[in-house]
């Protein structure tokens, strides 16, 4: 029985069931779901079996780890990741060396096709994977022992979703996602940004305790609660962009006044997910809310495609396009059209002396 | 024999352009106008408004005029590429793409005409080989400034829109923002197009005085009798 285990444990963190309850209710709001709701999930975090978690960390900066331990609701969150008893995570655990890895088989063998992995970072494939290898196994040695065997696998962070930056050009040690990486593993879900944020992760464990099924995903296999919608379109900043309000320069009039920081190279028309809704740090505020723009972390290829983060239009493979495309588009235009001015005298000359040629009737010519 | 210049050629009326060629190409004429100025407003918003933000809606209505146009226009071109299959023997994708020894022959003769290399222009009532092909590229253009406009406009539907669906591109677009540079490459592309589709028809219409441009209105070119050829 886990019941009493959880409440007991929050009486001894000074925790009420009214924090307790909050805590569901907010995971209710995150996840798109009705008040009442709230209920289901303190009964099912309460009663239900708890899921059997394995982080793996691979090529990465370890900023989802610190995302999650900085989670909206520390005290709780935290509460319940260890009653879901996070077998394995290199950073938080106190064993090491074989011991860790001891752990990590008997959890492995003892649950094989009921725990759920949680990937952070990329997956190297270059040099034979010798960019990263823990305890002897390469990083993707690794990544297709566990996650083959595993319920689901939870890619979490632009990383681990999409190779993110150790994959960006030239993606110097063959990194990959974990989907790439290991292929046709079971029940993907990509949890991209850099970081991912901690309440949609914990959202996305609680929805599984709850509802016994993961939730609808998008076209990269996000969940849709999270990442259903665009910044742009969430964003706080809307009603300036839609009226013509542009920030120009850093700390100019509009700056000052929140306008909108499309010019200024945001991604949040090209980017899903819910930063403006859920913010970061305990809800405290998030990118665009500070005066930066959206730098589009959670979509594929961010580095190559969202690059330069202060223009509009991307660039390609080393030609400075994005800033030059409609210059260049211009001055094209420009010269086709005196190349054609050109052609269209050369044309009336010979039409002059064709006239003059073939008939000396003497008629008036147009 | 000489371009069919003279006032006193003799010359017989053709019907090549029939009802939906016309009427498309003239939506698509108006559709792209607004389509690129309400685009290049979008891409680049050179009007700045101060006050309040209720008080103004300029990028809204750039958008939604964009995004009307754009279904004028995606209309448009999707009947037109229908008629490639339907319309009469001058609307047919043979006319596009030049597989036969004769529209091969036409493409010659109208580059070779146009490089002042041969002296009589290509006489043929429908497109010569060399426009032909031009508007096999143009609406090669439109289809992908189609595609790349739904990839953009579905990111900001709800699932369960119809639009939704073309979330889908993205992937194997290698992302939105890869979809919004396509995007702007094909209007400068379609710019292009717009000039030299001009200067050759203003060329066969003021000096060839085929009728070219009237026939976008009417339907009719006049071309010079030749022997044992009056159609219609
Ligand atoms: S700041 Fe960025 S996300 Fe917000 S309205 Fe402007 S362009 Fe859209």
């Amino acid at each position: 029985m886990n019941a009493p285990g959880l409440a007991q444990r929050l009486e001894r963190s000074g925790l009420s069931r009214r924090d307790f309850l909050s805590f569901c209710a907010s995971m209710a709001a995150v996840l798109g779901l009705p008040d009442t709701a709230g209920q289901a999930i303190a009964a099912a975090v309460e009663n239900e079996a708890k899921p059997i978690l394995i982080w793996l960390e691979f090529q990465d900066c370890a900023g989802n780890s610190e995302s999650l331990l900085r989670a909206g609701h520390p005290t709780v969150a935290d509460l319940i990741l260890d009653e879901i008893s996070l077998s394995y995570h290199e950073m938080l655990m106190a064993a090491a060396g074989s011991q860790a890895e001891q752990v990590l088989s008997e959890t492995v063998r003892d649950n094989a096709g009921k725990y759920i992995v949680l990937v952070e970072g990329s997956i190297p494939a270059g040099a034979d994977g010798a960019y990263c290898t823990i305890g002897g196994k390469s990083a993707l040695q690794i990544a297709r022992d566990i996650c083959g065997k595993a319920a689901a696998t939870i890619a979490v962070g632009t990383c681990a979703a999409f190779g993110g930056i150790p994959a960006a050009r030239p993606n110097p040690t063959g990194a990959m996602s974990v989907g790439d990486a290991v292929p046709g593993v079971a029940n993907l879900i990509n949890m991209s940004a850099c970081p991912a944020n901690a309440e949609n992760i914990t959202a996305l464990i609680i929805y599984y305790m709850t509802m016994k099924r993961w939730p609808p995903l998008d076209q990269y296999r996000r969940p849709l609660f999270a990442y259903g919608k665009s910044i742009h379109d969430s964003c706080e900043r809307r009603a300036h962009f839609d009226a013509g309000q542009y920030v120009e320069e850093w700390g100019d009039d509009a700056h000052r006044h929140g306008h909108c920081l499309y010019k200024m190279g945001c991604k949040g028309p090209a980017t899903s997910q819910n930063c403006p809704i859920v913010k970061w740090n305990e809800g405290t505020n998030w990118p665009i809310g500070c005066g930066h723009p959206c730098i589009g972390c959670a979509e594929p290829n961010f580095w190559d495609t969202m690059t330069p983060f202060y223009q509009r239009l991307p660039n390609v493979a080393g030609f400075d396009v994005g800033n030059w495309v409609d210059p260049v588009g211009l001055g094209l235009t420009g010269l086709v059209t005196a190349a054609v001015a050109m052609h269209g005298i050369g044309e009336v000359v010979r039409h002059r002396a064709g006239e003059k040629s073939s008939d000396n009737s003497g008629s008036e010519n147009e | 024999m000489t371009r069919p210049c003279s006032e006193n050629t003799p010359m017989h009326r053709v019907y090549v352009w029939e009802l939906p060629i016309r009427l498309t190409h003239w939506l698509i004429f108006v559709a792209t106008i607004v389509l690129a100025a309400t685009g290049y407003y979008i891409g680049h918003p050179f009007i700045s408004v101060s006050g309040p933000a209720r008080d103004h809606f300029v990028m809204g209505y750039a958008r939604s005029i964009h995004m009307y146009a754009a279904i004028v226009f995606a209309m448009a071109v999707f009947v037109r590429l229908y008629w490639l299959f339907a319309g009469n023997q001058y609307a047919r994708l043979t006319e596009l793409v030049p597989l036969s020894g004769r529209r091969f022959r036409s493409l010659f003769h109208a580059i070779l005409f146009y490089a002042f290399l041969r002296r009589e222009p290509d006489e043929y009532p429908g497109h010569n080989a060399m426009a032909g092909s031009s508007y096999a590229m143009i609406f090669s253009v439109y289809v992908v400034m189609i595609a790349t406009g739904l990839a953009l406009y579905a990111v900001g539907t709800a699932p369960g829109s119809p639009f939704h669906i073309f979330n889908n591109e993205a992937p194997w677009l290698y992302g939105l923002q890869m979809a919004r540079l396509i995007h702007h490459i094909g209007m400068w592309i379609i710019f292009i197009f717009v000039v030299l589709h001009l200067h050759f028809i203003l060329l066969s219409s003021l000096i060839d005085r085929t009728g070219a441009l009237d026939s976008m209105f009417s339907g009719y070119k006049f071309m010079p009798n030749k022997e044992g050829t009056a159609r219609d």
